[in-house]
């Protein structure tokens, strides 16, 4: 489970301190969690890009990539190559991820889903949960996680105890630590999911103010045309028989 | 035999010239506020319609309705792509009209303003769904791109198969990152513009004609 620097791509393993006080190649504060191994990410992160300034892939494959076709398959054949030619010092941070710590690539499979779904969120909280998954390491070889730890010290009703521990294996987001083929994207599901548990589409908190639920605007079929102060909106509704506008 | 292959031939061809001529794609310029949509959409359309689609302004939400300007021909390398280009309202998650008091603006206009931004939000969402054939992702390439939004719209917009290029925009300001752009969004293209200052359109016109063409 490790992290790369979005600004110069340099990848650090799971629980590294190193990143907690900034990139050291660049300064970068900026972190981008994988899901995958540091392996995957060492091999699929382009190892040198400095470079390149304007990326200029050939054109026929990024416009295979754009029509959806073919970039996962391709990210395997680059994995190989990019293995081999990679800079010394990427080579060094594999080095470490492996014979640094072995409990950590155990701990990547016990890792939990509240992790994985982690992948999306803004690199604060994933600072947070690199202290987090350290010392959960350090101290034990619990099974349970930093946040199934967090969730159990704050309930009290035992029946809530039990589904909170019965919920989180079941999650969708479990699911995606599995099967998240290409690590360097967030499963749109999981925003999906993250955002319309939030709210319905558009949320009026004070007047001027406005929280907006992209996905649950894409998906729906009414098209709000416009909002009126008294919280009330007015919706195009296609239907059999065109298009009416409804208050 | 050979007749009929021949005849069938110069039906499809002229099918495909008749659907080629009247359905220029729509090219939906999309991305988050004050990212340089309507400046590139205005480069645009004054290069090859002669003629604006929009006022520019530096206060985030200028553009609050999609506006397109229709059957716009660029001209590349002795061919031609006609498209029209929907310049779309900047798409975000949370619209304060506090935000524009810092702009000399009275409460009254900037409570309006955001709610007619949050009003173009949901057009530019229902634009997404409905009615474009490609996508222009206009970011400021001074700006982190690992937002939310970016990540989520991209998403949508694979999830259509829809061609997309990513046009990393503000390249004249010197703490633009282009390369943070390219690491961003590594499945897709990413062309360096400055849409003020017209750098690089060159290349970026001839990414429109692979695209879009």
């Amino acid at each position: 489970m490790p992290h790369q620097c979005t600004n110069c791509g340099r990848a650090f393993p799971d629980g590294s301190k190193e990143m907690l006080s900034g990139c050291p190649d660049c300064g970068g504060n900026k972190f981008q969690f994988h899901p995958g191994s540091i392996d995957d990410l060492n091999a699929s992160s382009d190892p040198d890009p400095a470079p390149n300034t304007t990326p200029q892939p050939d054109p026929t494959d990024s416009r295979q990539s754009g029509s959806g076709e073919s970039s996962p398959p391709e990210s395997p054949e680059t994995t190989t190559d990019s293995t081999q030619t990679t800079a010394s010092d990427s080579n060094t941070q594999a080095a470490n991820a492996v014979t640094e710590d072995t409990p950590q690539a155990a701990n990547a499979v016990t890792e939990d889903s509240a992790q994985a779904a982690n992948a999306v969120k803004e690199d604060s909280t994933q600072a947070a949960n690199a202290i987090k998954e350290d010392s959960t390491q350090a101290d034990n070889d619990v099974k349970e996680d930093s946040a199934q730890a967090s969730a159990r010290s704050d309930v009290v009703s035992p029946g809530e105890l039990e589904a909170a521990k019965a919920t989180p294996p079941e999650g969708p987001p479990s699911n995606s630590a599995v099967d998240d083929g290409d690590a360097d994207r967030p499963d749109i599901e999981e925003l999906r999911n993250e955002l319309n548990e939030q709210f319905e589409s558009i949320k009026i908190l004070n007047p001027g103010q406005y929280e907006i639920n992209l996905m649950e605007l894409y998906d729906r079929d009414e098209y709000i045309i416009s909002l009126r102060e008294d919280g009330r909106y007015v919706i195009e509704v296609p239907d059999a028989w065109g298009v009416t506008d409804r208050e | 035999m050979g007749l009929l292959t021949n005849l069938k031939d110069s039906i499809s061809k002229v099918t495909d010239r008749l659907f080629a001529d009247s359905e220029p794609k729509r090219i939906g310029i999309y991305g988050p506020p004050n990212a340089g949509k309507t400046t590139l959409a205005n480069r645009i359309a004054i290069d090859w319609a002669g003629d604006t689609v929009g006022p520019e302004s530096h206060i985030p939400h200028e553009t609050r309705r999609a506006r397109r300007k229709e059957n716009v021909t660029i001209e590349r390398n002795s061919q031609t792509v006609t498209i029209d280009v929907v310049d779309t309202p900047g798409v975000t998650t949370k619209v304060d009209y506090k935000e524009f008091l810092d702009h000399d603006m009275d409460k009254e206009d900037a409570v309006r303003r955001s709610r007619e931004a949050t009003e173009g939000v949901a057009e530019a969402m229902h634009w997404l769904r409905e009615d474009v054939d490609g996508v222009i992702y206009v970011l400021d390439a001074t700006q982190d791109p690992f937002t939310q939004v970016n990540t989520m719209l991209i998403g949508i917009i694979e999830s259509r198969d829809l061609p997309v290029l990513i046009f990393a925009n503000k390249t004249d300001l010197e703490d633009a990152n282009i390369q943070q752009v390219a690491n961003a969004f590594p499945q897709h293209e990413t062309v360096p513009l400055s849409a003020l200052e017209g750098n690089n359109m060159d290349e970026v016109y001839d990414k429109i004609a692979e695209y879009f063409g």
